[in-house]
């Protein structure tokens, strides 16, 4: 379904205390690759046709893979239609989701190099079972007795 | 490689994670692009049109809001799409495309119904949630036909 | 239309997007020199704004608008005006969208107006409310005048009628009323009337204020000091004949052709809908209705007061089926009392089911318009919602009196 020659956005976030993203766009411009780039806060935006932004967003992301993170965008780079210059002011509500994503980042790449060095985490089910209502009456019974 | 039908649909963590284990990621963000590069339509911001609320018809009745509906008109074929799904519990993360709570008790409804491979997790909140979330759907990822685990973006 | 001040209106809103009607909301501003913005806000203003309003939702853009609406309280944000819009018939949504206008009313200076929509709604369905919405902001001044003063006059240039009013220091001295033909013609006829029975001349008339749908065509004709939508005026007129200035109140007219439910805190208008698109919940219905039953429309009240709507039964509020209903129950024996009385339940329980669905209903309900004088109406509407409804004098001139009212604050300008 989806053509190569599409033309897509990708924004690839970087937190990371050694690669900055002019490190990152120096890499494309190296690569010769025919996509647009856009240094922003959190990293970068690249567009062009599908094939040549997948192929430059693998290239990127072997530089530092646990620290970087990639997904499709669908607003173009520099797009006056999210743009908070022309549209109003104010960040929109996909701004709020990023900000918030990008806060659990580091936990991610923490896990990730767990992966790279073949550790597992011991995975248990995190959420205590439910009280049972005879389990219940009982703490209540108690409390009051105790109070009286 | 899988299709796999990610909720929150716009959420980095997932579609990268998705993508880096070897499978596609089913996004909203792609619909968007398609709409936002359609030459002719002019219905800034995101080129949605008093149309696509009508093509959600589809997957709910008139009586369901129109932003609920203009939502499934994009999310809709990415469900019909999906061979596989990974939804995250209550995010609180949820912005924008995901914003409206309606839209997205349906599309979980409906991932779920489609009898996919599927993982269901919460959303980590700390560092060691946060290592099993990751464990989890690499796990889940790898066990889908076809991984193609590490080589990522293709 | 000259051009007027930027007026920045900021948006709070779930779904406009997703509906693709942003577009429209921004074309409909532009129209009336006005500029839509959003507040900014950070993710902690989001995660925290449940706690600290205490109104928890489902939807994450709901509480993306509650902070939006905090931002603006708490002056954050420049803007001028506040415009809170949402799905149509999404419950949560409703519920967000009522409890935000009170909060900001309650807490800002900003005029508030919301609507909900669907996919179907226009930039042309939204031009009305954001020019009442831009005028509050604009003439905020002139809408707190609580007193006519001076020698002033107002014209109503309606769809079926045209009325006019002349006043002096908060008494309506004139009136005229007659049917719309053209516009300019029954314009100056129904204020040529007026003139007359106040005894004074055009000379003498200090200031002008102009309303209704014709009421470009005649503000430009007659050099209007003001010229006015009907739903900031009428709120005004209604208010004030009542003399219920302040406070909560909702006004409904019910006119010739359209219907009017507005919801009003201290005058200025909140929420509203308009209505228009069926002539059985028109006044048109009961000028059919008083003809089928031989009497003229000034008798039809006081006949529909006597009887008892339940003895007849309608399968339609249809101007065609439902005349057919009430015609049929005359031939099966009904008395013209309680076929007036149901003609007049009819109409009131559409304009129930289509437009007070969409605006809160809070007492005291003033009810307007010439509709308003067929006593069936407001009996109807009080058996209706079991609540008050008062008819102020002068109702049926509600907007002339609304124009005449604000005009006022011309006089000397």
């Amino acid at each position: 379904m989806n053509d190569d020659n599409d033309i897509i956005s990708k924004m690839i976030v970087l937190h990371s205390t050694f690669t900055l993203p002019s490190d990152l766009v120096i890499k494309i411009y190296e690569s010769k690759a025919d996509i647009t780039v856009k240094e922003t806060c959190f990293g970068l935006i690249i567009e062009g046709k599908r094939s040549e932004v997948n192929r430059v967003a693998r290239e990127i992301r072997n530089l530092d893979p646990n620290r970087i993170f990639i997904k499709e965008r669908g607003v173009p780079p520099g797009s006056s239609n999210r743009c908070r210059a022309s549209q109003g002011g104010g960040a929109k509500p996909g701004f709020h989701q990023h900000e918030v994503e990008f806060a659990l980042l580091p936990y991610f790449t923490e896990a990730l190099d767990e992966i790279e060095r073949g550790e597992m985490p011991e995975i248990k089910d995190v959420t205590p079972p439910h009280l049972t209502i005879e389990k219940f009456k009982d703490i209540i019974e108690k409390e009051v007795k105790e109070s009286e | 490689m899988v299709k796999v039908f990610i909720y929150p649909s716009n959420s980095l963590i997932l579609s990268d994670l998705v993508d880096r284990f070897g499978h596609e990621p089913l996004a909203m963000m792609q619909e968007i692009g398609k709409k936002i590069r359609t030459a002719g339509l002019d219905s800034p911001p995101i080129n949605i049109t008093p149309e696509d609320p009508k093509l959600g018809l589809k997957y709910a009745a008139v009586e369901v809001p129109s932003g609920v509906r203009g939502r499934m008109s994009l999310l809709g074929p990415l469900l019909e799409e999906a061979e596989a799904g990974i939804i995250v519990r209550e995010p609180d993360i949820a912005f924008g495309c995901m914003g409206c709570a309606r839209t997205n008790e349906l599309i979980n409804f409906l991932v779920r119904a489609k009898k996919v491979p599927l993982l269901e997790l919460d959303y980590p909140n700390t560092e060691d949630e946060a290592k099993i979330f990751v464990h989890k759907i690499r796990e889940f990822l790898d066990g889908l036909s076809g991984a193609q685990s590490g080589k990522g973006d293709e | 239309m000259a051009k007027e001040n930027l007026v920045k209106i900021a948006q709070l809103s779930c779904g406009s997007e997703y509906s693709g009607i942003q577009k429209e909301i921004e074309t409909a501003a532009a129209m009336v020199d006005a500029e839509i913005i959003f507040p900014e806000i950070t993710i902690d203003d989001v995660k925290a704004v449940e706690e600290s309003f205490g109104l928890q939702v489902a939807s994450p853009d709901l509480k993306l608008m509650m902070a939006r609406a905090q931002a603006l309280v708490d002056g954050k944000t420049n803007a001028d005006a506040v415009l809170i819009a949402t799905c149509f018939r999404c419950a949560e949504a409703a519920l967000v969208r009522n409890e935000m206008r009170r909060y900001i009313h309650e807490n800002s200076k900003f005029p508030v107006i919301s609507y909900s929509f669907t996919e179907r709604t226009t930039a042309a369905t939204l031009l009305t409310r954001l020019e009442a919405l831009t005028t509050t902001a604009r003439r905020r001044s002139l809408l707190a005048r609580e007193h006519q003063e001076g020698l002033t006059a107002g014209i109503d240039s309606g769809s079926t009628t045209t009325k006019a009013v002349i006043m002096q220091d908060d008494k309506v001295i004139g009136t005229g009323w007659v049917p719309t033909v053209k516009v300019m013609e029954s314009a100056t006829e129904a204020l040529n009337n007026a003139m007359k029975e106040a005894g004074i001349t055009r000379d003498e008339i200090q200031a002008l204020g102009v309303t209704g749908y014709g009421r470009f065509l005649i503000g430009d004709e007659f050099k209007a000091d003001l010229i006015q939508e009907e739903i900031t005026v009428n709120s005004k007129g209604a208010v004030y004949l009542a003399g219920h200035q302040k406070g909560q109140a909702t006004v409904i007219d019910i006119g010739g052709m359209d219907n009017k439910a507005i919801s009003v805190q201290d005058g200025i208008p909140g929420m509203f809908t308009m209505g228009g698109i069926c002539a059985g919940a028109s006044g048109r219905f009961l000028e059919m209705t008083s003809k089928r039953l031989g009497v003229d429309i000034t008798e039809l009240g006081a006949l529909a007061v006597k009887g008892m709507q339940e003895h007849v039964e309608m399968n339609s509020y249809c101007i065609v089926f439902g005349i057919q209903s009430l015609v049929n129950s005359l031939a099966k024996g009904s008395v013209p009392e309680d076929v007036a009385a149901a003609a007049c339940y009819s109409v009131v329980e559409q304009v129930f089911e289509q437009q007070l669905q969409e605006v809160e209903v809070k007492e005291p309900l003033i009810m307007v318009g010439g509709s308003s004088l067929i006593e069936g109406i407001p009996k109807a509407m009080h058996d209706l919602l079991n609540i008050e409804v008062t008819v102020p004098p002068y109702a049926q001139y509600i907007g002339a009196v609304g124009a005449a009212l604000l005009a006022s604050g011309f006089i000397n300008k």
